[in-house]
């Protein structure tokens, strides 16, 4: 849900004071660090985004060689990421053990799923966001948000009951004061299966679901959720220029156990952002993902996970699923 | 004509050394994930997914795709030889595949698997290259209301499966239904029957219900019986594990309605090859002239369900490949390996990268080819299993079954709950209750509850929807012609009775 545009100056001045950091740090107490290989644990299955993020990450880390370790990547998943977040809150204070951060790693905990909540870790940082795209039909009458709240009454899909986008339904119910039927689907495939076969008049998915069908010409976008336009559709709109107070972003990052040094999290920190700012990184994931670029430090990562957590709470009340 | 030109350049760019060698190790790796009980081709797409992504693209997702189709035939073999399901998709193979090889007759239905595999992932690789794209646009206009309407008359169907007892085939069903409401609630967002633990958050592993169920519940039965007395034993001879065309002409209706089903139920999003299997399965039945064999070891139960799942399986990959929309669990690690490898699944992928596309459809071709082989090969070695001492068998099977359902997530509470169940399909067993309606009820009960509610969420509570769309309509009063038919039937032969008594 945050943002940080990044201007080329100040990443090569932040690569330079990292570059300058970790030598120092080198020569640091914790000069030993890491003298074991880090396991990255992803709640999630293999193939989903969660697991593509950390094998992303994980490739880039170990292909540049910005560590003297390498890093490997284990699936643990079940109960809705549960399992995989209960262990990884076990190696309290272990500073080989990271994970990396997703919807259900707060929702959860909210619906009293999970043993742990995100009190129990501790952030390293930020490397991308993933907004959304609203998108019609191509044949659809609908072209602007006019259009859409001239409609009055609507069916939009999304995947799973508590998500961003059955939010963004609801903020749009609220501004454009009309009805949206929320119909939750197991995933995001069968939502956009819904959405081509015309069962759904509108959809709110990330671009790497959304852009394919666009460029296509199966689907239309109609708004984004970013912060200013995205290159790659660059004649649609934000909310914000549209006159609503909307940014909608999934951050996607690393956290590690409760209980680890101030020095761990500096030097995750900094490998994060030697990470984000490489090409490899940007060939292989920004690119294929159609992803957009965010560094963002432990600091400011951890105020937006109580952020979110308070917005899904909210949104999880008006749904009347917890109350 | 032009496709049968990029098919039979696919088939020509798959030859390479390299890729043959992706595929060979790709359908080996699914024939024996897909034999270990509980593990299925999800998994060893999952499973194998990080090792490939390193490879060259073509070869990665060779390997990948290799793992799911040579599932569909291994999960078979430990569902006629043990009766333990070895992946969903072959729980319905258990039901006269097990009884033909307590008769001896494992060859028989060994062959048939490989055969109706064979014939099953023949016909949906035809359609896929034929028809892909209209289909998958046919696919399309399956929304919950249609979704709904085909599962009412899946169940409609399947009512052929209850057993002798209707009450305890209901009971069974009920009991099914409930175990698929375990876990959370995909519409309502809450956890539903999870009674505050995490390892029931997720729902209950189908495969491992039905590991638990049939398999180890039938060797809780067989320990409680007297040893087996040596004329009961299973036999075989190798010649009869040699695939007889003989069976395959018999059996060709249904291995036509099995393909034909498994490709229909196959292509549509979230559904699965395992339902199709289910009601291939009960539409063989229905059409048999002599369903009273079912269950007793007919070899059509086999065939039926076998082609289902094959054909389901390349089915499954058309809206990946056409649309770029992943319909179930496994080709969504498909279309993982396919971003990790750098390409965007997507409707224009067969314009932008239509060489890499055949090229894949040419290793399918050659897989399936190339799985026949194998596991006719592999029968003798895997068939022998049955001359293995019962006192050292089942404490092998236990320990097999217990690695492989622990290995599905490291989980501990997989064990408790294939255990659970175990026991539940012996007390089953032993008090009559058919275990079919229940797992009918864990894998299709959900599927209707979600269409329902679907629909009804959409149309804001209106029930007329249901009528007002022809595919639902049509469906509707398929439903209710099938379930008439056997009355009017029996009407008109009391009333023809009658008439010829009046006369």
């Amino acid at each position: 849900m945050v943002k940080t545009p990044r201007r080329p100056g100040t990443a090569i001045a932040a690569l330079a004071t990292a570059a300058v950091f970790s030598a120092g740090f080198a020569t640091g107490a914790a000069a030993e660090y890491p003298t074991r290989d880090i396991t990255m644990i992803v709640p999630f299955a293999a193939g989903g985004g969660s697991d593509v993020v950390a094998r992303n990450i994980a490739n880039v880390i170990n292909g540049l060689g910005l560590l003297p370790v390498t890093v490997i990547v284990e699936n643990r998943p079940g109960g809705s990421g549960a399992i995989g977040y209960s262990y990884l809150a076990q190696q309290e204070g272990n500073p080989y053990y990271v994970g990396t951060v997703s919807a259900g790693f707060y929702t959860t905990p909210l619906t009293g799923g999970s043993p742990v909540t995100y009190r129990d870790f501790t952030p390293l940082a930020a490397i991308a966001t993933d907004p959304f795209v609203l998108a019609v039909a191509a044949e659809s009458d609908i072209h602007t948000l006019e259009d859409l709240q001239a409609q009055g009454s609507l069916v939009t899909g999304t995947s799973g009951a508590v998500s961003d986008p059955t939010m963004l339904a609801h903020i749009l119910e609220d501004i454009l004061d009309i009805s949206i039927q929320v119909v939750p689907y197991d995933s995001g495939g069968e939502v956009l299966s819904a959405q081509l076969g015309g069962h759904t008049d509108f959809i709110f998915l990330n671009p790497s679901e959304i852009l394919p069908q666009v460029e296509a010409g199966e689907l239309r976008a109609v708004v984004v959720t970013t912060e200013e336009r995205m290159s790659r559709l660059p004649e649609v709109p934000t909310m914000l220029e549209l006159g609503h107070d909307v940014t909608v972003q999934q951050l996607r990052g690393l956290l590690a156990p409760q209980g680890v040094s101030d020095e761990v999290v500096a030097f995750w920190e900094d490998i994060l952002e030697q990470v984000a700012d490489s090409d490899m990184w940007r060939e292989q994931y920004l690119d294929r993902f159609l992803t957009e670029p965010a560094f963002l430090p432990s600091e400011p990562f951890g105020e937006s996970w109580i952020a979110t957590s308070d917005q899904y709470e909210a949104l999880m009340r008006d749904l009347g699923i917890i109350d | 004509m032009e496709t049968l030109g990029f098919l039979m350049a696919g088939i020509g760019a798959a030859m390479q050394p390299g890729i043959l060698l992706a595929i060979l190790v790709g359908v080996v790796i699914g024939l024996f994930i897909s034999v270990l009980p509980g593990l299925g081709p999800a998994a060893g797409v999952a499973i194998l997914l990080p090792v490939v992504v390193g490879l060259d693209g073509t070869m990665a997702m060779a390997a990948l795709a290799g793992v799911y189709y040579g599932g569909m035939y291994g999960g078979a073999v430990t569902s006629i030889l043990l009766g333990i399901p070895g992946d969903a998709p072959s729980v319905m193979t258990v039901l006269d595949g097990h009884p033909m090889a307590q008769q001896g007759r494992a060859g028989d239905a060994l062959s048939m698997n490989v055969l109706a595999s064979f014939f099953g992932g023949l016909f949906g690789l035809v359609m896929l290259v034929g028809v892909a794209y209209q289909v998958a646009r046919f696919a399309l206009a399956f929304g919950p209301t249609e979704m709904t309407a085909l599962m009412v008359m899946a169940l409609s169907l399947v009512s052929v499966l209850g057993g002798k007892d209707a009450l305890k085939g209901f009971a069974a069903l009920a009991l099914g239904l409930w175990i698929g409401m375990v876990g959370l609630d995909v519409i309502g967002g809450f956890p539903r029957y999870h009674y505050g633990s995490m390892h029931l958050l997720s729902g209950l592993e189908f495969s491992v219900i039905a590991v638990g169920l049939f398999g180890l519940g039938q060797i809780f039965a067989a320990i409680t019986q007297p040893p087996l007395q040596d004329s009961q034993k299973i036999r075989y001879t190798f010649r009869s594990l040699i695939p007889n065309p003989r069976e395959l002409i018999r059996c060709r209706w249904d291995l036509l309605r099995g393909s034909v089903i498994g490709f229909v139920v196959g292509i549509l999003p979230g559904v699965g090859a395992t339902a199709s299997t289910m009601l291939s399965y009960a539409v063989a039945k229905r059409f048999s002239r002599t369903p009273e064999r079912f269950g007793k070891g007919a070899i059509e139960g086999v065939a039926a369900p076998e082609a289902a799942n094959n054909s389901a399986s390349y089915a499954a990959m058309i809206p990946l490949f056409t649309l770029g929309i992943p319909g179930s669990a496994t080709t969504a690690v498909l279309m993982g390996g396919l971003l990790m490898i750098g390409l965007q699944p997507g409707p224009q992928m067969f314009q932008q990268h239509s060489e890499f596309v055949w090229t894949l459809f040419g290793t399918f071709y050659i897989g399936n080819v190339a799985l026949v082989f194998l596991t006719i090969l592999l029968i003798p070695v895997l068939a022998s299993i049955v001359f293995v001492s019962r006192a050292l068998l089942f404490p092998m099977i236990i320990c097999v079954v217990m690695f492989a359902v622990f290995s599905i997530g490291y989980s501990v509470a997989n064990l408790w709950i294939v255990i659970v169940f175990g026991v539940l399909g012996y007390v089953m067993l032993r008090l009559d209750y058919p275990a079919v309606p229940l797992i009918l009820g864990v894998v299709l009960g959900p599927l209707l509850e979600r269409a329902v509610r679907r629909t009804l969420i959409a149309s804001q509570g209106d029930m007329m929807v249901f009528l007002q769309r022809p595919i639902a309509l049509t469906l509707f009063v398929l439903t209710a012609l099938f379930l008439l038919a056997p009355l009017a039937k029996r009407g008109l032969a009391a009333f023809a009775r009658h008439r010829n008594a009046g006369s």
